[in-house]
C-alpha cells in the first residue's frame, strides 16, 4: 500500500490529519497506539458522559460530515431516520469497496481498525443498535485478519460486549464477507448478501432505516464515514468543519490511479483543487504526458475532459455542478495516449460484469453497451455508432431499482459526448480494411 | 373516510383503500398500465420497470405497482415522456428474445406480443448477436422451460416462493446472463404447476399437455366451474369450436373461491369431455338404442312399481337442478319419494385439504346434494365401500347418476360389480366405463361442460355452468331424462 506523500509546497501535512494521523507511525496498527493518540476517548466521552443519543446525532449533524460510501448523504440526518424506542436495530460497515479506482478503506484499516471499531460503537450507540457486522469484501485478506484481530483486541479491552465499558451499552460486533460483487457494495444489495440471499439490491420503500436487514432498522455506512465519527466526538463539530467548503465539510481520503509520479491515498480538505492534487501532490503525469480526462469519483462518475477540470475543486458540489460527482474519491487519470474508445470498452465490460440482472433496462442495456462499444473498438463500427450508445444509455437512466444502471450510462454517454472525434479514428479502420479487401 | 384515498389518473378521479398502489387505482380506474412482473396474486418484485407514470411532484418517474396512491396525487400515464418510457423498457426486453413466436405455444396469448402492438417502438436497433440460453428444459412432468424466451420477470420464482411454498426456481447468474432454472436436483413437483404456465406472461414455461396442440387462435373460452372437487374453482374451458374438441382449463379469479389459481387435478377436467372418451348412445343389455326407446325402456320398468322398490343412487357430481329434477319425476311417478342412497368412493378423506385449494371430497356438488335431500325431506343412506343396505333395501329397479368425473372414484369398479348383481339397474354416466356393460341399462349423459345448472361448494358458493352444444347432439341432461320420464309415464295413464 502506497503511504501518503508529505512533501507538501509550504503547507503543513499535518493540517489535514485527520484519519491518517497514525499514518508512518510503527506499530500504528495496535491498540495501545491508537489508546495513545486518543482512541477510545470519545466513545468514553459518550458512555461516561451519559450523553444522549440525541446529543450525539446533533454533533455528527452540525459537523456536516457526509456519507464517503459515493452518494454524499448527510450522515447524522441519516441516523435520525431509525425509528426511536426498543427493538432490534443494525448497524453495518459496507467495506465492499468494490468501486474501481477505490482503496481508501482498505488503507484505513492497514492504518489502525480502531477507528472503525470505535466509530461503529459511537453510531450503534446513536441508533439504539446492539448488534453491528463489518461486511468485507472476501479477497481483502490482510484487511480481513486487521479487522479480526481488532474486534478481538476490542473485546478483550472491555469495548465490545454485554457492558461496554462498565456503563450498561451492550454491543457486539461481527465480520461477514462477501464474494466480491460490486453489487454488493450498493446498501440493499449488501443487505441481501448478509440475509443469505443472492446480492441483488431491495426495492425501495420500504427504506433500509425503517426495514433493512431481517426486516430491522439498519443503517449502513461506509468506512471512511464511521472511521471519522470518533474525531468528531473529541474535537467537536466546528473542529471538523474547518476543514472543507460549506456543503462539503471536512477531509476526504482521495485516491489515485492512472500514471502520475507519485500514487497513493491521500487525505485532502473538501475543496481542494483537482489540479493541483494531480501536479503538485502527485507530482503530474509520469514522463510529463498531457492530461486528457479524469473520471474524479470512480469508474461511477461521468468522465470530465482536462478542459473541464481546469479550474475543478475537489468537493461534492463542483463535480456535480460539473455533470459528474466526487463519488468515492477515487481519481482516475486519463492520458493523451490512451483511447477513449477503449477506455469505454474498459468501463462497459465492467458494469455488463456486474449488473445484478434484476431490472431489465440494467441488465439488458449493460450487455447492449459492452457489445456496441467492443464491436467499435474491433473495427466493426459505423458513423453514428456512438450516438447509440449515448441514446441506449439515457434510457437506462432513472428507471432502476438501484443507481448502478445510472452508473452504467454515466461514462457511456459522456464519452461518445466529450470525445466523439476518437470514435472516427475507428470507424475509418473499418473503411480502409474493407478497401484492402 | 381516512382508510379510502382519492387520486387522480389522467385527470379522472379514483379512490381506493389506503395503501393501495397506483397500478391497483389505475386499474380500478379503467386505465391499463403496461406491466409484466407484478402480478395481484404475488408479492411486488418491480422488476421489469415497464409500468412507470409519472406522478405529479416527483422528478423521475416511478413504478406503478410499487408506488403507493396517496390522497390528491396526480398520475399521468399517456405524455410522451411515459410513453417513450414505456417503448424502451419493452425495447430492453425484447433485444434478446429469441422470437420464436411462429414455433411458441404462447404465440397469441403472449404478453411481450401483446405490449409491442400496443406500445412498441417498432425500430430495432439492436443489431449485435443476441444472448443465448438452454431451451426445451424438462423441468418436471407437466412443464418445459426455455430459458431463453424467458423475461425474467420472477413471477414464476415468487409463486414456488410463495403459493406452493417448495422454492423450486431461482434466477441464477448476474448481468445478461441471468437465467431462470430449477435448483440443482430439483424439479417441479406439485399439484399447481400448470400455474406457472398463465402467469409467465411469454412462453418460457409451456405445458406438456397443451405443446403443439392447437393454436390458441382457434380456441374459445366458457366460464365455468372446475367439477374436480368441492373447492369449486372458477374456469375458462377452452374448445376447439369447429373441432367441438375441448384442449384445456385455467383458473378464472374469484376471490371468494380461488384467488387466481386452480390445481393440476383440475386441469384434467377436459380430457372426459371429447367424443373419444364418451359413451354415445344408451346400450340396453349390450345393444344400442335410442334416447327415446331407453326412457321408454326406464317408464315401463318403473310402472307399478312401490316406491320403495325403486332405489335412486347419487352422486355428488351433478347440478341442483338435475337433483330436484329426478326427484320431482320419480316422486310424481312413484306417488312417493324413491329409496335415495348417496354413493361415496371407499377411499374417500373428504375432510382432506392441502392447505392451497384441492380437496378430499372430489365431488363438486355435495353441498348443493345435501341441501336438495334436506328440501324434499329425504333422508339418504351413504354407501361407501359397503353395498349391503342397497342390497338389503332389494330393489326392483335401480337408478344411479354416476361419477362424471371417475378419476375421482379410484373404486368405481368395484362398486358398479356390486351393482350389477342388483335387478334392473340403470347408470346414466357419460363415460364408456367397461365395469358398467354388465348392466342392464346405460344411458349417457351431458358433462359439466355442456349443461347449465348450479354446483354449491364446500363453501356455500354458489356458482353456475354455461353450457356449450352438446359433443353428442342426442345426448340428454339428467333433467331432461327424468323430464321425459315424468311425461312417458302420465301419457300410458
Ligand atoms: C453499485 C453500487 C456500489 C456501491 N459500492 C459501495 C462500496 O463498495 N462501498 C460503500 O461504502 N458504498 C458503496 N455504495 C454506496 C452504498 O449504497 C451506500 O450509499 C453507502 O454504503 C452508504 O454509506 P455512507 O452513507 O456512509 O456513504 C455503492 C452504491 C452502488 C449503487
Ligand atoms: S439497476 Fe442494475 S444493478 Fe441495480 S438492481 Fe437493477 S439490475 Fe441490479
Ligand atoms: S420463466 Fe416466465 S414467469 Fe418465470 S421469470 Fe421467466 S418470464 Fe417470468
Ligand atoms: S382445487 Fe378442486 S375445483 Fe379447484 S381446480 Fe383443483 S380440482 Fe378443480
Ligand atoms: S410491473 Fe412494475 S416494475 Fe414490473
Amino acid at each position: 500500500m502506497p503511504v501518503m506523500n508529505s512533501a507538501y509546497n509550504g503547507r503543513q501535512p499535518n493540517d489535514f490529519k485527520i484519519l491518517t494521523e497514525l499514518e508512518g507511525v510503527p506499530n500504528s496498527r495496535s491498540l495501545e497506539v491508537y489508546k495513545k493518540h486518543g482512541g477510545y476517548s470519545a466513545l468514553e466521552k459518550i458512555l461516561k458522559g451519559k450523553m444522549s443519543q440525541e446529543e450525539v446525532i446533533n454533533i455528527v449533524k452540525a459537523s456536516g460530515l457526509r456519507g464517503r460510501g459515493g452518494a454524499g448523504f448527510p450522515t447524522g440526518m441519516k441516523w435520525g431516520f431509525v425509528p426511536k424506542g426498543e427493538g432490534e436495530k443494525y448497524l453495518i460497515t459496507n467495506f465492499d469497496e468494490g468501486e474501481p479506482g477505490t482503496y481508501k478503506d482498505r488503507y484505513i484499516a492497514e492504518l489502525n481498525a480502531h477507528m472503525l471499531i470505535e466509530g461503529k460503537l459511537i453510531a450503534a450507540y446513536a441508533i439504539g443498535a446492539s448488534k453491528s457486522y463489518i461486511y468485507l469484501r472476501g479477497e481483502f485478506y490482510d484487511e480481513i485478519a486487521w479487522c479480526e484481530q481488532a474486534v478481538k483486541e476490542a473485546y478483550a479491552a472491555g469495548y465490545l460486549g454485554d457492558n461496554v465499558m462498565g456503563s450498561g451499552f451492550k454491543h457486539h460486533m461481527d465480520l461477514y464477507l462477501g464474494a466480491g460483487a460490486y453489487i454488493c457494495g450498493e446498501e440493499t444489495g449488501l443487505i441481501s448478501s448478509l440475509e443469505g440471499k443472492k446480492g441483488q439490491p431491495k426495492l425501495k420503500p420500504p427504506f433500509p432505516a425503517v426495514k433493512g436487514y431481517l426486516g430491522k432498522p439498519t443503517i449502513v455506512n461506509n468506512v471512511e464515514t464511521l472511521a471519522v465519527v470518533p474525531w468528531i466526538i473529541r474535537n467537536g463539530a466546528d473542529a471538523y468543519k474547518k476543514f472543507g467548503t460549506e456543503k462539503s465539510a471536512g477531509t476526504k481520503l482521495f485516491n489515485i490511479s492512472g500514471p502520475v509520479v507519485r500514487p497513493g491515498c491521500y487525505e485532502l480538505p473538501l475543496g481542494y483543487p483537482l489540479k493541483r492534487f494531480i501536479y503538485e501532490d502527485c507530482g503530474g503525469l509520469i514522463g510529463g504526458k498531457k492530461l486528457k480526462a479524469v473520471i474524479p469519483g470512480g469508474a461511477s462518475a461521468p468522465v470530465l475532459t482536462a478542459a473541464e477540470v481546469e479550474n475543478m475543486t475537489m468537493d461534492y458540489e463542483a463535480f456535480a455542478a460539473a455533470g459528474s460527482m466526487l463519488g468515492s474519491g477515487a481519481v482516475i487519470v486519463i492520458p493523451e495516449d490512451v483511447s477513449m474508445v477503449e477506455v469505454l470498452e474498459n468501463l462497459m465490460h465492467f458494469f455488463k460484469d456486474e449488473s445484478c440482472g434484476q431490472c431489465t433496462p440494467c441488465r439488458e442495456g449493460t450487455g447492449w453497451l459492452l457489445k456496441m462499444s467492443r464491436g467499435i473498438l474491433n473495427g466493426e463500427g459505423q458513423l453514428g455508432d456512438e450516438q447509440k450508445i449515448a441514446e441506449v444509455a439515457g434510457k437506462m437512466m432513472g428507471r432502476t431499482i438501484c443507481t448502478f444502471s445510472d452508473a452504467a450510462a454515466g461514462p457511456a454517454r459522456s464519452i461518445p459526448q466529450k470525445f466523439a472525434h476518437e470514435f472516427l479514428e475507428y470507424y475509418k479502420k473499418k473503411s480502409s480494411a474493407h478497401g484492402q479487401g | 373516510m381516512s382508510n379510502q384515498v382519492t387520486l387522480s389518473i389522467n385527470n379522472q378521479p379514483v379512490t381506493v383503500p389506503a395503501g393501495s398502489t397506483i397500478i391497483e387505482a389505475a386499474q380500478k380506474a379503467g386505465v391499463s398500465v403496461p406491466h409484466f412482473c407484478w402480478h395481484p396474486g404475488l408479492s411486488i418484485a418491480g422488476v421489469c420497470r415497464f409500468c412507470m407514470v409519472k406522478v405529479e411532484g416527483m422528478p423521475k418517474l416511478q413504478i406503478a405497482c410499487n408506488t403507493p396512491a396517496t390522497e390528491g396525487m396526480k398520475v399521468d400515464t399517456l405524455s410522451d415522456e411515459v410513453k417513450e418510457t414505456h417503448k424502451w423498457a419493452l425495447e430492453f426486453h425484447l433485444i434478446n428474445h429469441p422470437l420464436d413466436c411462429p414455433i411458441c405455444d404462447q404465440a397469441g396469448e403472449c404478453e411481450l406480443q401483446n405490449y409491442y402492438m400496443k406500445v412498441g417502438k417498432y425500430q430495432a436497433q439492436m443489431e449485435d448477436q443476441k444472448v443465448l440460453k438452454p431451451k426445451a428444459l424438462d423441468v418436471g412432468d407437466t412443464l418445459v422451460l426455455d430459458t431463453e424466451r424467458c423475461i425474467l420477470c420472477s413471477r414464476c420464482v415468487r409463486f414456488e416462493d410463495e403459493v406452493t411454498k417448495t422454492s423450486t426456481l431461482g434466477i441464477f447468474n448476474r448481468g445478461d446472463q441471468a437465467t431462470i432454472g430449477t435448483y440443482p436436483e430439483r424439479k417441479i413437483k406439485h399439484n399447481y404447476s400448470y400455474n406457472l404456465a398463465d402467469i409467465c406472461p411469454v412462453g418460457a414455461f409451456t405445458a406438456k399437455d397443451f405443446r403443439f396442440k392447437c393454436r390458441v387462435w382457434f380456441l374459445k373460452e366458457t366460464k365455468t366451474v372446475c367439477p374436480g372437487c368441492s373447492t369449486g374453482c372458477s374456469v375458462n374451458l377452452f374448445q376447439n369450436s369447429s373441432q367441438r374438441e375441448y384442449y384445456r382449463l385455467k383458473p378464472r379469479h374469484n376471490a371468494e373461491v380461488n384467488g387466481h389459481w386452480m390445481c393440476d387435478t383440475g386441469r384434467t377436467m377436459y380430457e372426459h369431455l371429447n367424443a373419444s372418451s364418451r359413451l354415445a348412445s344408451p346400450q340396453l343389455e349390450g345393444q344400442s338404442i335410442s334416447s327415446a326407446a331407453a326412457m321408454q325402456a326406464v317408464t315401463d320398468a318403473a310402472k307399478g312399481l312401490a316406491a320403495d322398490k325403486v332405489a335412486l343412487v347419487l352422486t355428488a357430481q351433478f347440478t341442483n337442478e338435475e337433483y330436484v329434477a329426478s326427484l320431482s319425476a320419480l316422486k310424481s311417478v312413484l306417488k312417493s319419494a324413491p329409496k335415495v342412497f348417496i354413493w361415496r368412493d371407499e377411499s374417500e378423506k373428504s375432510d382432506d385439504f392441502d392447505g392451497i385449494l384441492f380437496r378430499g371430497d372430489r365431488n363438486p356438488n355435495t353441498r348443493g346434494m345435501m341441501d336438495v335431500l334436506k328440501e324434499h325431506g329425504i333422508t339418504a343412506t351413504v354407501l361407501k365401500g359397503d353395498y349391503a343396505p342397497l342390497a338389503a333395501a332389494a330393489p326392483e329397479l335401480t337408478l344411479i347418476l354416476a361419477p362424471e368425473v371417475e378419476s375421482a372414484y379410484p373404486n368405481l369398479a368395484k362398486a358398479v360389480g356390486r351393482f350389477s348383481e342388483l335387478k334392473k339397474t340403470v347408470y346414466f354416466g357419460n363415460a364408456l366405463t367397461d365395469s358398467a356393460k354388465k348392466l342392464w341399462l346405460r344411458i349417457p349423459v351431458k358433462t359439466f361442460a355442456e349443461k347449465s345448472g348450479t354446483f354449491v361448494n364446500f363453501n356455500g358458493v354458489a356458482q353456475k355452468l354455461k353450457a356449450n352444444p352438446a359433443v353428442f347432439a342426442n345426448v340428454k341432461g339428467v333433467d331432461e331424462y327424468f323430464g321425459d320420464l315424468s311425461r312417458l309415464a302420465q301419457s300410458a295413464v
